[in-house]
């Protein structure tokens, strides 16, 4: 009998092993329940080794995960009815249609009276109900994953990098359906390797780098903590800018665009920085201060990028 | 087992299958094709007729009763060769395999041994033949015979080696009757074999089997339901041949629930085969490669278009190793012959493989992702 769970996801000690590959090193956390918990780390840092270990795709080496209060290595059957899952690199069955696909797992799950159209409607397929799936594009495919993830009314719903692979339109639609899950209470598991994607969607970041987790927060937290710093980025006419304000004892650097960047600890030293340009008679093109981004804070503790691909956030100082 | 998650992955699958135009040619079609096609090549060889070219240089009307009655006795269909026509060149230029010569004192001959006038008298006729044509010899072995009877029937005298045939079966069956259970058996084969293969391959590469793992489907539910689908399309294949061949050759075959039993066991056996397969190759392309390195030697081997008596000793025990002619004999011994008792025996022996083989694919069966 499965006792009352504090934690929608409780892991203590969980390691994961290929051969001599250790993909998941010892990590332990707990997500509380109605809570969006991100996992953050670059391709290969053993995020989805261990979301498929807690969604019962793959089994630990050793360790204890508790899903719902039961443990996933004895309890699956029980488990399975109330958590939902989109696997990475998501696929269906070419030939049949968002509707009917959507019928098939609801029919594994046993449920009759599943709103089929409802969860049509919440992923906005509506007008691809009657489409196959092989006719959809990337964006409408992670949809319509993410809706049968939803199927069988899950306590928790596991997402596996839902927006890899998709345009930064598609990506955002994703996350329009995933804020629209959170604000229904859902507790949600997701993996990413967008910081902008766990800065907008979850209230928890786990930074996981080779198969360790290396910081635990929410995304202003880990920034708080790890990354106390302003940067200030600027375009100017006067030509020794970069010279003015190394000589002030600041450390700048060139961004691809040819734009100055500097990395100040309070505000005044911006104050400081301007004032110094322009006395030396130089204007502004553009200016622009902002706080660090977990991309930022990722390298900070990691010494090694996010990102695999484009960046829609802001320049790694 | 759940009916419903069963039902469920069933219509899934059958939908899918009516929506690919390729599968249903191959599945329904293709052995449909196949089926016409080796039916009315071998139409002739029930109703045997023999071209015979010959070229009469006696002219006589000796000679013309001759050749009416090799086409009569013989079953020749007889085509003339001018009498100024150099045999050998006609029969290159015309790409003849033979040509029987009828020499110019023919009737004199004739005359002068039924006449007693020369009672050792005799005729030698001339066969022009191509040695590189694969059917001339069975052609001159027919024309040797009608000849040696003949000879016996000139003589006056009754043979003294005479020979009765009683045929163990009711009835003469017809080549089409022996080809189409070895088609049945070789067709629900291959759409099981390469339907698991390739279904398997394709969910396993696209991660629908990891997907179908996070829900309450099971791998028996999952096995099971791939087992109903392929029996299904069996069912539907095997009916269509069976109309095809009732409506165009007129066969005569007894329809009765031992064609159900082999489809089954045909279905379990290579649906088992696919499963282990798919566990063992990673790659689709080299799952295929493995199961035409399968199915092929099978096709050809176990007696499915031909008799195996027709193949040497060693292939012929060779073919008692293949699970195929164990199907094969079996829909033959209800199907044409109606033998029970050995249907049952067929039916056993292939169960027991099945048995095995599909046993062997469930416990090979990936469910958990194996990175």
């Amino acid at each position: 009998m499965a006792k009352p769970a504090e934690h929608a996801i409780e892991v203590e000690n969980l390691t994961k092993r290929y051969g001599d590959l250790l993909a998941v090193n010892g990590i332990s956390f707990n997500v509380r329940k109605g809570e969006v918990f991100a996992f953050l780390g670059p391709n290969g840092a053993g995020k989805t080794t261990t979301v498929e270990i807690i969604d019962m795709i793959r089994t630990p080496t050793s360790g204890k995960v508790r899903l719902l209060g039961m443990d996933v290595t004895k309890e699956k059957l029980a488990i399975v009815p109330r958590i939902g899952v989109l696997p990475q690199d998501f696929s269906s069955f070419d030939r049949i249609t968002v509707r009917e696909t959507m019928q098939f797992y609801s029919r594994l799950f046993s449920r009759a009276h599943a709103d089929i159209d409802g969860l049509i409607e919440l992923v906005k397929l509506k007008d691809k109900a009657e489409e196959q799936y092989k006719n959809l594009s990337g964006g409408l495919k992670q949809r319509l994953g993410i809706a049968i993830a939803l199927v069988n009314d899950p306590e928790v719903v596991f997402l596996d990098e839902p927006t890899t692979g998709l345009d930064p339109r598609a990506r955002r639609e994703v996350w329009e359906v995933l804020l629209g899950l959170k604000k229904k209470g859902k507790t949600i598991f997701l993996t990413t390797h967008y910081m902008e994607e766990a800065e907008i969607l979850a209230d928890t970041v786990a930074i996981i780098s080779k198969g360790m987790i290396i910081a635990t927060g929410s995304p202003g937290e880990l920034v708080e903590n790890n990354a106390n710093y302003l940067v200030l980025t600027l375009q100017s006419a006067e030509a020794n800018a970069f010279e003015i304000i190394r000589k002030m004892g600041f450390e700048p650097v060139h961004d691809n665009h040819q734009d100055l960047k500097v990395r100040v600890e309070h505000t005044e030293d911006i104050l400081k920085a301007l004032n110094a340009i322009k006395d030396a008679g130089g204007s502004f093109l553009s200016l622009d201060v902002r706080r660090p981004n977990l991309e930022e804070v990722f390298l900070k503790l990691t010494g090694e990028a996010l990102h695999v691909g484009p960046t829609e956030g802001g320049e790694v100082l | 087992m759940k009916v419903r998650v069963v039902s469920a992955n069933l219509v899934v699958k059958l939908k899918t299958f009516y929506r690919e135009r390729t599968a249903m040619f191959f599945t329904i079609a293709f052995p449909i094709i196949l089926i016409l096609v080796f039916g009315t090549i071998f139409l002739d060889r029930d109703t045997l007729s023999l071209d015979l070219y010959v070229q009469d240089l006696d002219h006589t009307h000796a000679s013309a009763q001759f050749v009416k009655a090799l086409q009569i006795n013989g079953n020749f269909k007889i085509n003339e060769v001018g009498p100024a026509s150099d045999a050998r060149e006609y029969a290159k230029n015309h790409r003849l395999n033979l040509i029987l010569i009828i020499p110019k004192d023919f009737e004199n001959l004739l005359n002068q041994r039924v006449d007693l006038k020369a009672p050792n008298a005799s005729v030698t006729l001339m066969y022009i033949y191509d040695p590189s044509s694969t059917s001339v010899k069975t052609k001159m072995e027919y024309l040797n015979m009608e000849l040696a009877g003949m000879n016996q029937r000139m003589s006056g005298k009754p043979p003294f080696y005479r020979w009765e045939e009683t045929s163990i079966l009711n009835r003469k069956y017809r080549f089409i009757e022996f080809f189409i259970p070895g088609v049945i058996a070789m067709a629900v084969m291959t759409a099981s074999l390469f339907g698991t293969v390739n279904m398997n391959m394709e969910l396993l590469q696209k991660g629908i089997i990891r997907k179908l793992s996070t829900t309450p489907i099971t791998r028996t539910d999952w096995i099971l339901s791939n087992i109903l689908y392929q029996f299904t399309l069996a069912i539907i294949s095997t009916v269509a041949m069976l109309l095809v061949s009732y409506g165009v050759f007129h066969i005569d075959l007894k329809i009765n629930v031992w064609i159900l039993v082999f489809i089954l066991l045909d279905v379990f056996a290579f649906v088992g085969i696919g499963m282990i397969l798919t566990r063992f190759v990673q790659e689709s392309q080299s799952a295929v490669a493995a199961a035409n390195a399968i199915s092929f030697p099978m096709m050809f081997l176990a007696g499915s278009f031909f008799p195996i008596e027709m193949m040497p000793g060693f292939l012929q025990t060779f073919a008692g190793l293949l699970p195929l002619y164990y199907v094969n004999e079996g829909l033959r011994a209800s199907m044409i012959f109606g033998d029970n008792l050995a249907a049952l025996r067929y039916a056993a022996i292939i169960g027991v493989f099945a048995a095995i083989v599909f046993a062997l694919g469930i416990i090979a069966t990936r469910w958990e992702e194996a990175k």
